[in-house]
């Protein structure tokens, strides 16, 4: 197996002939031909071999967000307004952050069910601990009554600071649900899509019984400011009045962008600059031969579902801080498909071994930009998750035609 | 307009909305935009509600931007920011729950547009134009009726009765003020005639078919003795119908074993079932008036340039029963559906 960035320990790994091993993408092809060979090359095999370049290019996804953006641009003229590309901006941040989990987990050749009702929980609790007044009425009947709530909101409700001990709270129970999940898989040696759909079904049940499916209001104000607070704004065009109206000014630096971006350059470290990061290849590409020549195997399986666990816990903080409640219910659509929808899109492998960070921020870029153009086609609202399921499906054949190609290159 | 109206299935429907058309009151305005977000179109009442809307203001010429949130509520937040960046005049919202509902006016106003809220109203009521049924008032009506009959029932039997609630989803206002109206009543007639009702029986469904059916199987197989059911909407009576009726528990009013039944909503299976004795009451959300309150609140607010109207629109609601429906039936929305062969489609 030729010798990758990500694969120190490839040396003494078999090759693994499943569709989407480890490779760099962009290697083996373009190395084969030569510059001889590419002067011989017609025009038809030119556009060809381009084609095939930019299918293989780890900035395939980009390119292709770059040309639907200008060409959309052109039909549906809002859709570059700086409103609205602010306002898409702000849709990305808690689904990138939930998607970067996914994409480690998927790296893993796993797969994380649970990140909808791990925001779930992590939402119901933290926006509990945190409220600073709960509706008797509302909630005498939630277990938690008398005890951990009250009247006067949760245990942290009064403390001004509380609102960030509840998110560390929020992030422990994230990590929590992930170690559950990775101990579960690894000791037990169950299919993790059986693990995490078990524990979405019970985190997700535990979050209705916890509240009575009420939502939590009364959130602190600081808390909020996490899912909605600008850093930086700005106004475009000429100041003709005193007052600038609201909708005029555009959120430029935000906290969920702040947060979410550093959650993506942590994530982007782990992967490519730590022996962890090299070990998950190892271990998405033969879990049997990782073992076998050293990786700790089940460490990186526990720690990865940790860190997916986290990162839901993360959107559900950006989430619940931007609708201001803790939401029982967070999670519970479809928002898994949209998230390895995401994930596939920006070329993860859902048979494990491959996927970048920096892909999945594209992807979620593309996915966004869809979801923008699909309701300025003002499609119908039943039409747009058809399409998007459609367009999931053809993300998932690409990623087996890029395999396809690699290996044949290789 | 005729022509969009022709598009509507239901005659007696359409006739409705010619209503609604007139009372709305602004002649053809083609540069408005109104952006219409909402969730899932599960049940008669919502896809009635939607069609009266959006039929009615595309007669006018009013271009509408359709938004489904999937019962998402961060999901609706996201597609109203992005009517508000395409810079629509107005937006009726039917939210998932009250309180994300607050944070969707708030965005709404806090951006200069004005925003009216259809049916599922914000917790904080005092910000928006909200059309909404009055709950407590329409379902006390609705179980006054059968608890008269639960009465005459325990005056000859001297059984106690056990009445049974399906509870919607209680981060819905809607379900909480039909619970609480069901609770008023029940509580009402247990302190006139002690011993009357046994405590009643709370059934889970969050609005969820699905749900509702797994709970009310376990529910009456734990408590097979129950004989007055209230569902906190009429779109369940289906679900009670495929667990009663298994059970020999599904007998039309007068005969033995009937269950006493009310519901809330007044859609056209419930009319059905009232005229065939199946079910002996509903409350009815009046929602030809709450389409209209919105839509005509909302297009005068546009016209006068007001940026954040607040309103609450109440539509009193009313109890349609087995005694009045031959005098009531062309004020249910659910019956006008019924009649012009709405369930046969």
């Amino acid at each position: 197996m030729a010798r990758t960035r990500h694969d120190p320990v490839s040396t003494t790994i078999q090759r693994d002939e499943r569709p989407g091993a480890a490779e760099d993408p962009s290697g083996p092809l373009l190395k084969s031909i030569s510059p001889k060979r590419r002067d011989q090359r017609t025009p038809s095999q030119a556009v060809g071999a381009f084609f095939r370049r930019a299918l293989l290019s780890e900035n395939f996804i980009l390119y292709l967000t770059i040309i639907f953006f200008v060409v959309a641009s052109i039909f549906f003229t809002t859709l570059s307004a700086p409103r609205n590309i602010t306002n898409q901006l702000l849709n990305m941040w808690p689904l990138l952050a939930i998607a970067i989990g996914q994409t480690f987990v998927l790296i893993l050749g796993g797969i994380d069910l649970s990140q909808g009702a791990t925001m779930a929980i992590t939402s119901t609790i933290g926006g509990l601990v945190m409220s600073t007044a709960l509706d008797a009425s509302t909630y005498d009947k939630s277990p938690l009554w008398g005890t951990l709530i009250s009247e006067s909101g949760g245990i942290l409700g009064q403390d001004p600071n509380g609102w960030a001990v509840a998110v560390v709270v929020m992030l422990l129970l994230g990590l929590l649900i992930g170690w559950l999940n990775g101990t579960m898989i690894t000791r037990f040696n169950l299919a993790p899509f059986m693990v995490t759909l078990v524990s979405s079904t019970i985190f997700a049940a535990f979050a209705l019984w916890l509240t009575q499916s009420r939502n939590v209001a009364n959130l602190p104000e600081p808390f909020l400011l996490l899912g909605n607070g600008d850093i930086i704004s700005i106004f475009l065009g000429p100041k003709l009045n005193p007052d600038i109206a609201r909708r005029d000014v555009l959120p430029l630096i935000t906290y969920p962008a702040l947060i979410s971006l550093g959650l993506a350059v942590l994530a982007h470290f782990l992967l490519t600059r730590t022996s962890f990061g090299r070990q998950m290849y190892s271990v998405g590409t033969n879990r049997r031969a990782s073992t076998i020549s050293g990786v700790p195997s089940q460490r990186v399986i526990i720690m990865v579902y940790m860190f997916s666990g986290f990162c839901a816990a993360v959107a559900s903080i950006l989430y619940s801080a931007r609708l201001g409640i803790g939401q029982p219910s967070l999670g519970s659509g479809n928002i898994l498909l949209d998230v390895i929808g995401a994930a596939v899109i920006g070329g993860t492998s859902l048979f494990g071994g491959k996927g970048t960070v920096k892909g999945t921020l594209f992807g979620v870029a593309f996915f966004v930009l869809l979801l923008n153009i699909l309701n300025a086609m003002q499609l119908s609202p039943f039409i747009i998750d058809a399409v998007k399921g459609g367009i999931i499906l053809i993300a998932a054949l690409l990623d087996i035609t890029r395999t396809r190609i690699l290996n044949r290159g290789a | 307009m005729f022509k969009n109206l022709r598009k509507l299935s239901v005659g007696a429907g359409a006739a409705a909305l010619l209503t609604i058309s007139g009372a709305a009151g602004v002649a053809a305005q083609s540069d408005i935009t109104i952006c219409f977000g909402f969730q899932d179109l599960e049940t008669e009442f919502w896809v009635a509600g939607h069609r009266a809307i959006t039929e009615t203001l595309r007669g006018q010429g009013i271009e509408v931007l359709e938004y489904n949130a999937n019962e998402d509520p961060n999901r609706q937040l996201e597609q109203i920011r992005e009517c508000i960046a395409q810079g629509v005049d107005g937006i009726i919202i039917i939210p998932q729950d009250g309180d994300s509902a607050n944070t969707i006016v708030a965005e709404a106003q806090s951006n200069d547009v004005p925003i009216a809220v259809f049916n599922r109203p914000p917790n904080d009521r005092s910000a928006g134009l909200i059309a909404v049924a009055d709950n407590v008032s329409a379902t006390e009506q609705a179980v006054e009726f059968i608890a008269q009959k639960a009465l005459r029932q325990y005056e000859i039997t001297g059984e106690p009765i056990t009445p049974l609630i399906l509870v919607g989803a209680l981060q819905d206002t809607n379900a909480i003020g039909r619970r609480d109206g069901f609770f008023n009543v029940i509580n009402r007639y247990n302190e006139r005639y002690p011993g009357l009702f046994n405590a009643p029986i709370e059934v889970a469904t969050e609005w969820d078919a699905a749900t509702a059916l797994a709970n009310l199987e376990a529910a009456i197989t734990a408590n097979p003795n129950v004989d007055f059911i209230f569902t906190s909407s009429d779109f369940l009576f289906p679900t009670i119908r495929s667990v009663l009726e298994p059970r020999g528990m599904w007998q039309p009013a007068g005969t033995p074993g009937h269950v006493l039944l009310a519901g809330l909503d007044g859609d056209a299976t419930a009319c059905m079932l009232i005229d065939q004795g199946y079910v002996d009451a509903t409350g009815v959300q009046d929602l030809y008036l709450e389409a209209e309150m919105t839509m005509t609140s909302l297009l005068d607010a546009i016209e006068a340039g007001e940026t954040a109207p607040n309103e609450v629109l109440l539509d009193p609601g009313f109890a349609l029963t087995a005694g009045n429906i031959y005098f009531d039936r062309s004020d249910m929305w659910g019956c006008v559906l019924y009649d012009d062969g709405f369930l046969d489609q």
